[in-house]
């Protein structure tokens, strides 16, 4: 069966890929329906849920690789389901919301989901972010807080850095990119993958993005932005992160 | 001035020389030729004896009349410089002895009052009206107490006049009150007593009072206090209850769109396998975005009145935003052009609430331009001027500033609307007047709390235009906006 390559995951049986398997969770069935059969157009393995207590229910069962949920839903509403699901297992969550990132709660969401896409969505964008997160399964972080230097400590998991002691939060993207890094510590990232990484949803992304981001990133986490030890351009390539000790 | 010491010993002397001096002075006018030498000899030498007895005497006299004074001086001197250990000289119960006694009461009272001063500006400084009423009363009873010298007090609140006042019954311990007052207001009285031996004269009734003044101020300042914290309370909770409506609301409007909208999505996918997808879907999907857009815009003023945007800044690139906020809005038959001179440089500020700001512009301009041209140009300017500058100039100088100006060509915008165009609910004296009248308010904020700024560029009519461009080719614009935001050259490193 011919999948299009954004929906084929390693896993599969025979050490073949596989098509992702997504749970996707919203009271308004209509809805439901409609975004299921994109999704199912476009390759991916669906299974759906009307509430919080059913997709409970499902992951029971089997365990999808990403799941999709509504924030707003009776019974259970969407971030007290995240938080339900990430205390059985660590899955990649994506909110759908009608809430933006200026709203209060956009804090919860951001503890408890790797994304979250403002309703109405557009489809194209709700698939860019569903096949982001995907494409970072396969990275393995060191370690829930990764030291890299003795000022310099990443936190990715809520979106932080130490450095020299002092709290930085950092950005969606700039957390992205540093996931896509740290994953691959001590080995140089090309451009277009942090590009793919950072930005999959938007228009007209290229190399610039990334390089303006990571000099801004410099400024933040670096001691010295002028002199960076973590942070490595490795030109006309890509990236690099560093531990003091590499 | 002579010294009172000398003073004092020049008078004996002289009382005591001047009786030999007028019998010398006789004998010389009545005795003068059969003068007896011994006469004259007797009497200088009588008049040496009493000067030496007389200053002799004088210096005795003087110094047992200026030493207790000198005593008390120094005394005195030693309580002005604020050695107050040492007591007054005793002295004995003459003139002398009362003016050193009186001066040391009064060197007393001084002290005492030096240390109630002291003691009240102390606890006045100590009032914080945030730690509430009951503390202050404890405070203030214990500061009485203690600047005071009382054996008991208390802080009694309510009308002063219902306050019994106590009979002053000699032996007994001194009964002493002040009333409590927020300026004419009356709170109560502190009340309490002195010991029966205590001094209590008016300085002290009036430094009580002062202290009295202060207590009742402070009194009032945490009452308000206190209510004021409670008011934020209730403004907190109704703050986050309105969030949880519009939030609900935004849901409640926002679901229904988005099944509309996913819907045409995958009803124009089906026709689209078969050939060109009806119009007709393309134009539910783009008012169903409209419609959402104005809910978000509802909701981004109501951040605004509770000051929290949180913008994340990402970088993007301008014109790729502004292009798609125009097929956003299917305005076709709108001719539109879009002129990137950003040379590649990047805005830096949230996509998400800059694209509600383009998308207003655009909006606008097709609503109030008459269908007429829309140009919108992206420039890169510097930071410092508004001069237009090649990107490879500015990269210099680090970051710069790009400029979305958006303009259309049609009626314009009268002189009296230019003021109040950015306020809320502006539109209504505009032509055409529709939507919500918050568009540009709205988006002012934004770009305002991302760093940049949007504002209305002066009038260019015709050729008189400032800034060459196709718009200005075709007749000038007639409304014209910009938004500047900061901006990230396009380098590697």
């Amino acid at each position: 069966m011919g999948y299009p390559p954004s929906v084929l995951i390693p896993g599969g049986p025979g050490g073949h890929e596989r098509p992702a398997r997504l749970l996707l969770v919203d009271d308004d069935a209509n809805l439901l329906v409609v975004l299921a059969e994109q999704l199912r157009a476009d390759g991916y393995d669906v299974a759906t849920a009307r509430d919080g207590i059913e997709a409970l229910r499902r992951l029971e069962n089997a365990w999808p690789d990403l799941v999709l949920v509504d924030m707003m839903m009776p019974r259970l509403d969407g971030i007290s389901l995240a938080r339900e699901i990430k205390a059985r297992a660590d899955l990649p969550i994506i909110v759908l919301t009608a809430i933006d990132a200026a709203d209060s709660k956009a804090e919860l969401l951001d503890e408890v989901a790797e994304d979250y896409v403002t309703k109405p969505y557009h489809y194209p964008e709700l698939r860019a972010r569903i096949n982001r997160v995907l494409r970072r399964l396969g990275d393995r972080l060191p370690g829930q807080r990764i030291v890299l230097g003795p000022g310099l400590a990443l936190e990715l998991g809520r979106r932080a850095a130490t450095v020299n002691g002092a709290d930085v939060s950092l950005t969606p993207t700039e957390s992205r990119l540093l996931y896509a890094l740290a994953a691959n510590l001590g080995t140089t990232v090309s451009t277009e993958t942090l590009v793919a990484r950072g930005w999959a949803d938007t228009d007209g992304a290229d190399p610039s993005y990334v390089w303006v981001t990571m000099r801004r990133l410099r400024q933040k986490i670096e001691p010295d932005a002028n002199r960076p030890r973590h942070l490595i351009t490795v030109r006309g390539v890509g990236y690099r992160l560093e531990t003091d000790a590499t | 001035m002579i010294p009172f010491r000398i003073r004092i010993m020049a008078a004996v002397l002289i009382a005591a020389l001047a009786p030999l001096a007028a019998v010398g002075v006789l004998l010389v006018f009545t005795r003068q030729a059969d003068s007896d030498a011994s006469i004259f000899r007797i009497l200088l030498a009588a008049f040496v004896i009493a000067a030496l007895l007389g200053l002799g005497i004088a210096i005795i006299v003087a110094g047992s009349l200026t030493a207790p004074l000198r005593a008390l001086a120094v005394a005195m001197d030693r309580i002005v410089a604020g050695d107050t250990s040492t007591p007054l000289p005793a002295l004995a119960d003459d003139e002398l002895g009362r003016l050193a006694e009186r001066q040391g009461q009064l060197a007393g009272d001084l002290l005492r009052r030096n240390r109630q001063v002291a003691r009240v500006v102390d606890a006045v400084g100590t009032y914080s009206p945030r730690e509430g009423a009951d503390r202050l009363v404890d405070l203030a009873i214990a500061d009485a107490r203690l600047a005071f010298g009382l054996i008991d007090a208390r802080i009694v609140l309510g009308d002063p006049s219902d306050i019994p006042a106590e009979e002053r019954v000699p032996g007994d311990p001194l009964p002493i009150r002040a009333d409590l007052r927020a300026g004419a207001e009356p709170l109560g009285a502190i009340v309490g007593h002195a010991s029966a031996t205590a001094r209590w004269d008016r300085a002290d009734q009036d430094l009580l009072e002062l202290f009295a003044a202060v207590v009742g101020v402070g009194l009032r300042n945490a009452e308000l206090f206190a209510r004021v914290a409670d008011q934020n309370v209730r403004l907190q909770e109704l703050d986050a209850a309105k969030d949880d409506f519009l939030r609900g609301v935004s849901h409640n409007l926002q679901t229904p769109l988005a099944r509309i909208r996913a819907n045409a999505d995958q009803l124009a996918g089906e026709q689209a396998e078969g050939g060109e997808p009806d119009r007709r879907l393309a134009i539910i999907a783009e008012q169903s975005d409209r419609l959402s857009r104005m809910v978000r815009q509802l909701l981004t003023v109501s951040r605004l009145d509770s000051g929290v945007l949180r913008p994340v800044a990402e970088v993007f690139a301008l014109g790729p935003r502004v292009r798609r906020a125009w097929e956003a809005l299917g305005a076709t038959g709108v001719p539109f052009t879009l002129d990137d001179r950003s040379g590649g440089w990047l805005a830096y500020a949230d996509p998400d609430q800059i694209d509600q700001v383009i998308w207003a512009l655009l909006d606008n301009a097709v609503k109030y331009g008459g269908g007429t041209p829309i140009t919108v140009t992206v420039e890169l300017v510097r930071r410092e001027g508004d001069t237009t500058v090649s990107g490879a100039e500015n990269r210099a100088a680090g970051g710069g500033t790009l400029r979305v100006r958006v303009a259309d060509a049609g009626p314009g915008i009268a002189d009296a609307d230019r003021e109040r165009l950015f306020e809320r609910y502006a539109r209504g004296a505009l032509p055409g007047a529709e939507g919500t009248g918050l568009g540009l308010y709205v988006s002012r904020e934004l770009a305002r709390a991302n760093g940049g700024d949007l504002v209305l560029a002066p009038t260019e009519r015709g050729a008189g235009g400032q800034r060459a461009g196709s718009a200005a080719e075709s007749g000038g614009p007639s409304a014209a906006f910009t938004l500047t935001l900061s901006a990230e050259s396009p380098t590697e490193g």
